[in-house]
């Protein structure tokens, strides 16, 4: 089977105050390393996040917390992509994503949470899957 | 040769001077006589060095834990200032906070926001007041957080990266307020502005004002607050981004190559500032490459300073090392695993001679620990250092061809990164173009991919997995920190004497204006500490800092 789907393009992003930044920078490896398109930044406000993504027409958005905003930062983001008519742009989480983090997160449509010891194939093959099903190739 | 002329004649002769009559021989179990260090002849034929003597590859000290045990300084901090209090008051009940010399010694974290230097009123930052640290953004929370210490007798290590200068300001300022006299006051500032390899992001300043801060602060302390140690280069920051134990070694001694460098260009004595440098090493990966590169990096940094810089006092050639364990290597799969690799890690950094020491608890990659894993930690090192003998003998490896020949090599190599990083135009220049963010990134990848293909084991993670339900107790912080602290900065705000905050951080820019353009030295520090006393906030003067020195990206 011939797959016509163009490869993803990808915004990971994390806080400007999260200084932890190996994980974010091996997915980013990952992920280009498996023909994506990554755009990675710092964000100051969470709103920011929308406006990136938008810009650069990415077609998935990866959060990492390392120390703490997991939740809040996560709905100001969903509330912020509402706001902007792209509920639908699939968002997914990853890092020190604690028990009691994960039914807000859930609650606020993340579609994956992904923690320490994640394998970097099933989250390589879970941004292909997003990105292909919001862009209609799936 | 004459005995006194020997490695070991003068090690006996200084172990008489400094420590009197007192004997360190052990017995052990079966009661056989135990010497407190072992010597012999090196792998060329020469008499091999003894600890406390030049290059320091066997230690800093001719005796080491039988006469002074290391500190145990489990990190420590989250939400308010009071509620890590309560946090410390158990620790010290636990037998924790055990510094030198019957100080107590709090290892403060601080929350992600204070740590970048801003206040938690700023809108960027909500969903992490509290969180993973402490919040403090004014001198009077350290009223709080130390009330009622004697803080001539306590040591304070304050952990955090881009808002280190203006958080040593708050402190100093709570100390003089107090009317503790600086000369009196010992602690440590890490000051992670020296790091780029990716503990400091984007909030720190740009990499010639972070050098610039560094020479200031270090300036300031030798000459107003001598005890204080205003610079921890963190070799385990740099392995936690991802560098491999040589690139980790090599970048930390090429930090200190470019602090020297902008000393010597400010003209500040090297040896008025270096003895209170000191190094933050990370344990728990490959047991004797960490024993073995620790060895190294004492040996690289005596010879840099020595012959590089020409420092000559003892303090300047002595790599004094903090330990901890490794964060990035505890799992969220069968956390009780974490116990273990703490304990091997915290063992490994005891038979390379550390002198500080802070244990991770197990449940750190679940999130913030429990009261329960902490005391654990404790415990280990307790364990280590009064159960398992470990201590009867200094660099009890000392000789073997293994670690002699690692450390050798380790070396060699540590030397040859230095001479790359020196023909691409020195550390800064490095940063600027971003080959060290390259070189990290792509060592961290590629060990990340040898735990793909299984080629590198993580138990529990890649190998001799289960599928266990997650019940293990996660500490969660108080949701009502980040209102009460808003609360807190709002009417502190509102009740201090504006106009003289205000004229404080003015002063605070000229300073920073004549430090950034190098006609003085010293003064941003000193005027950090008057507008902390003036009521102004870590944010308040963070920006200031920002303004004038530049942000990193």
């Amino acid at each position: 089977m011939q797959d016509n789907a163009p490869n993803p393009r990808v915004l990971l992003t994390k806080s400007f105050i999260d200084s932890h930044d190996r994980a974010i920078a091996t997915i980013a490896l990952a992920l280009r390393d498996a023909a994506m398109e990554v755009v990675l930044i710092d964000y100051e406000q969470p709103e920011d996040v929308v406006t990136v993504a938008l810009q650069e027409d990415v077609d998935i958005i990866g959060l990492s917390f390392m120390s703490g905003g997991q939740v809040e930062t996560t709905q100001k983001i969903v509330a912020e992509l509402k706001r902007r008519g792209v509920d639908d742009l699939p968002l997914v989480v990853g890092g020190v994503i604690r028990p009691f983090d994960v039914p807000p997160l859930e609650e606020a449509g993340v579609r994956e949470i992904f923690r320490g010891g994640a394998p970097l194939a099933d989250v390589v093959a879970t941004f292909q899957r997003l990105a292909k099903a919001y862009r209609g190739y799936a | 040769m004459a005995v006194e002329d020997s490695a070991y004649g003068r090690w006996q002769q200084t172990v008489a001077a400094r420590y009197k009559d007192r004997s360190f021989v052990a017995r052990n179990r079966s009661g056989v006589e135990v010497e407190p260090v072992y010597s012999g002849l090196d792998r060329m034929g020469n008499e091999a060095e003894m600890p406390g003597q030049y290059p320091y590859t066997r230690g800093i000290y001719p005796i080491h834990y039988q006469y002074q045990p290391w500190m145990d300084l489990q990190i420590i901090g989250f939400g308010l200032p009071s509620q890590t209090r309560k946090r410390m008051d158990l620790l010290l009940e636990q037998g924790g906070s055990k510094g030198y010399f019957d100080r107590e010694a709090y290892n403060f974290i601080f929350d992600m926001p204070t740590s970048m230097g801003y206040d938690p009123d700023h809108p960027g930052v909500r969903g992490s007041i509290g969180d993973c640290g402490i919040s403090v953004c004014k001198a009077s929370d350290y009223e709080v957080l130390l009330d009622g210490k004697d803080l001539s007798k306590t040591t304070v290590s304050l952990v955090l990266n881009a808002g280190s200068p203006a958080m040593l300001g708050l402190y100093l300022a709570a100390a003089k307020r107090r009317g503790f006299a600086f000369d009196k006051l010992g602690g440590n500032l890490t000051n992670y502005i020296w790091d780029f390899f990716g503990h400091s992001g984007g909030t720190n300043f740009s990499p010639r004002g972070s050098y610039r801060l560094i020479a200031d602060i270090a300036s300031y302390c030798a000459q107003h607050v001598p005890l204080w140690n205003p610079l921890t280069i963190s070799e385990h920051n740099i392995c936690e981004a991802g560098a491999d134990n040589v690139q980790a070694v090599a970048y930390s001694i090429a930090a200190i190559i470019a602090v020297n460098e902008e000393c010597v260009k400010l003209g500040i004595d090297p040896d008025s500032v270096v003895p209170r440098f000191g190094f933050h090493v990370r344990y728990g990966e490959n047991f004797f490459e960490e024993v073995a590169k620790t060895r190294a990096l004492r040996r690289v940094y005596a010879k840099v300073n020595r012959e590089r810089f020409g420092c000559k006092k003892s303090g300047s050639l002595q790599a004094r090392i903090h330990a901890q364990t490794a964060g990035s290597l505890l799992t969220v799969q069968q956390p009780l695993n974490n116990l273990v690799r703490n304990a091997y890690g915290a063992l490994a950094a005891v038979l390379s001679g550390a002198n500080g020491m802070t244990i991770n608890a197990y449940d750190e990659a679940l999130g913030l620990p429990t009261e329960e894993a902490v005391t654990l930690s404790l415990r280990t090192s307790q364990i280590i250092a009064e159960e398992t003998g470990a201590v009867q003998v200094s660099d009890p490896f000392g000789g073997s061809y293994y670690v002699e020949s690692l450390t050798d090599e380790i070396e060699r190599r540590v030397f040859e990164i230095i001479a790359d990083i020196d023909d691409r135009g020195g550390l800064i220049a490095c940063i600027e173009s971003g080959w060290i963010k390259q070189q990290v990134s792509a060592a961290a990848y590629k060990w990340r991919q040898e735990i793909e293909s299984g080629e590198r084991t993580m138990v529990g993670v890649n190998k001799y997995t289960t599928d266990e339900p997650e019940q293990y107790a996660v500490f969660k912080p108080d949701p009502e920190a980040a209102r009460l602290a808003i609360e807190d900065i709002e009417r502190h705000r509102r009740d201090r004497d504006a106009a003289r905050c205000s004229a404080a951080l003015e002063k605070l820019r000229e300073a920073a204006v004549e430090v950034s353009e190098g006609r003085t030295i010293g003064s941003v520090m000193e005027n950090l500490v008057a507008a902390a006393e003036a009521d102004a906030t870590l944010g308040e003067m963070q920006a200031i800092l920002h303004d004038i020195f530049g942000r990193n990206k």
